[in-house]
């Protein structure tokens, strides 16, 4: 019983995700003050989530590029964020 | 002075202003022709550089220690101590270069072979495609969405303690093959993501154990794990992620396991905030795996046993680093201190519960270079059948470095 709940709640939670996203998508729009957030805020915010925040002197402009795609993966930033950080540690 | 000697003093003035003249446009012309040469070598130089539409790099980690520890195991009211020390922290030890490859804006390739002293393997090897905003498709050799800890936490430079949780590392096992689909939206002054993939997915074994089925999947069953989101904060600072794992793990082949499913239950929890000059960092998974009920062969004399395949595990973690003291060396510290548990279904071979609890001290030489200093304690009892009642204590004590590559 316990585990036809959890299973129970899960596909409800996954069917309410799917939903969300099919009726959402486009919808899914930033607030006037997230959506000014520079690269700098968005750097010290979503970095340390999960390390400590990167030396922008540590790689290269083209070298940036690329870790930016291989982090938007991993951290799930949206593609705003990811822009705006890699412009910032481009600089 | 008669004339003539005034005619005679211009016309040498002339041939000597016009002999410099030729002289001066001599040197210039030596000049020019250097810089060409030089301004050419340059352009040369610069087209070396010149970045193409594709890009390859070189990433990765490495993680090297030492550890003593010490495990005693008590049963039937005797004792046995065992005491190693090992250099290389055997059990933690890792190179894992990680290599990346950029395709313009739209594809990445990312390959982590990882060696871990006994043996080499692969973290992960796939291929992403960033189809439009918040939509990422990925194919090959991935990390499941299965909570939080294997796909962000898990790199040595990154993770704030020298041992991984146990029973939420690898269980169920980090990276299948299949493909997946994510991707992170913004909702207002919140975001959300999602994080879905189909995958071979897990293979039971005779002991009611899981493994990862590999490139050949046991049954015609695809394994559907999904995860979402939620960073309620405009600021980030907190992340809420749900999870889900469902699929057949029995073979097709077998006549005891054929059509045997599990469904597993993840919760996480990420949050880190500044409370000046302190950084403040909670983290946390609980995980929960159901295996459907079947039957089990004993491997010592063949009789058939059950039991309810439950497993479950979780971890705590907080971690404090005062950034913004003004001493270099006080906001290079980090302290850490992680709880965790790991209970396997009781009567089978493998049954157990183990509580641990772990500290540590840090210091980070730079953003992705850390020494670890760190303690754990873990007391381990046995609920395996047949078992009378096995204690296991292990003290361990680390001293860990690890660095990004």
């Amino acid at each position: 019983m316990k585990t036809l709940t959890i299973k129970g709640i899960t596909y409800l939670l996954i069917t309410a995700a799917g939903l969300t996203i099919c009726l959402n998508f486009y919808a899914c729009k930033p607030s006037q003050k997230v959506a000014s957030k520079t690269g700098v805020q968005l750097w010290a915010e979503n970095c340390q989530r999960c390390h400590n925040t990167p030396s922008p002197t540590t790689f290269s402009h083209e070298q940036w590029e690329t870790i930016g795609l291989h982090m938007q993966s991993r951290a799930l930033l949206t593609d705003d964020e990811r822009e705006k950080i890699i412009a910032f540690l481009q600089q | 002075m008669s004339l003539k000697t005034h005619a005679s003093k211009l016309l040498i003035l002339l041939v000597a202003i016009t002999g410099t003249r030729g002289g001066l446009q001599a040197q210039q012309t030596t000049i020019d022709s250097a810089l060409y040469d030089r301004v050419a070598e340059l352009e040369k130089q610069v087209s070396y550089k010149k970045p193409g539409e594709d890009h390859f790099m070189v990433v990765g980690l490495t993680t090297f220690g030492f550890v003593s520890n010490k495990t005693t195991v008590t049963s039937g009211g005797a004792s046995q101590i065992s005491k190693t020390n090992s250099l290389a922290d055997a059990d933690h030890y890792e190179f894992s270069p990680m290599l990346l490859w950029r395709h313009g804006k739209k594809f990445l390739l990312e390959f982590e072979p990882s060696f871990n002293g006994n043996s080499l393997g692969v973290n992960w090897a796939d291929v992403s495609y960033f189809a439009a905003p918040g939509v990422i498709i990925r194919a090959g050799y991935l990390v499941i969405p299965f909570g939080f800890y294997n796909k962000r936490l898990a790199a040595g430079w990154i993770n704030k303690l020298p041992t991984d949780p146990t029973g939420v590392a690898g269980n169920p096992p980090a990276s299948d093959f299949g493909i997946e689909v994510e991707g992170g939206l913004p909702l207002g002054d919140m975001k959300w993501n999602y994080d879905i993939s189909l995958t071979n997915g897990m293979q039971l074994l005779p002991d009611g154990e899981l493994q990862s089925a590999g490139i050949t999947d046991n049954n015609k069953n695809k394994t559907i794990t999904g995860r979402l989101g939620l960073l309620p904060f405009s600021n980030s600072s907190l992340e809420l992620g749900i999870s889900g794992l469902f699929g057949a793990v029995g073979d097709d082949t077998s006549t005891s396991f054929k059509g045997v499913k599990t469904s597993m239950f993840a919760v996480d929890l990420n949050y880190v905030k500044l409370f000046n000059p302190v950084l403040v960092s909670v983290k946390g998974q609980y995980n929960y795996t159901h295996i459907d009920r079947t039957t089990y062969a004993k491997p010592t004399d063949g009789s058939n046993y059950s039991f309810d395949n439950n497993t479950s595990s979780y971890f705590t973690q907080v971690s404090v680093r005062p950034t913004g003291a003004d001493s270099k060396l006080v906001k290079n510290l980090e302290a850490a201190l992680r709880i965790g548990n790991f209970t396997t279904p009781r009567n089978s071979l493998w049954g157990q519960r183990s509580d641990l609890i772990e500290g540590g001290l840090l210091y980070w030489i730079n953003w992705r270079t850390v020494l670890k200093f760190g303690y754990q304690y873990s007391k381990s009892d046995s609920r395996a059948v047949d078992d009378p009642g096995t204690r296991t204590v292990s003290k361990s004590l680390f001293l860990q470095f690890s660095i990004q590559l």
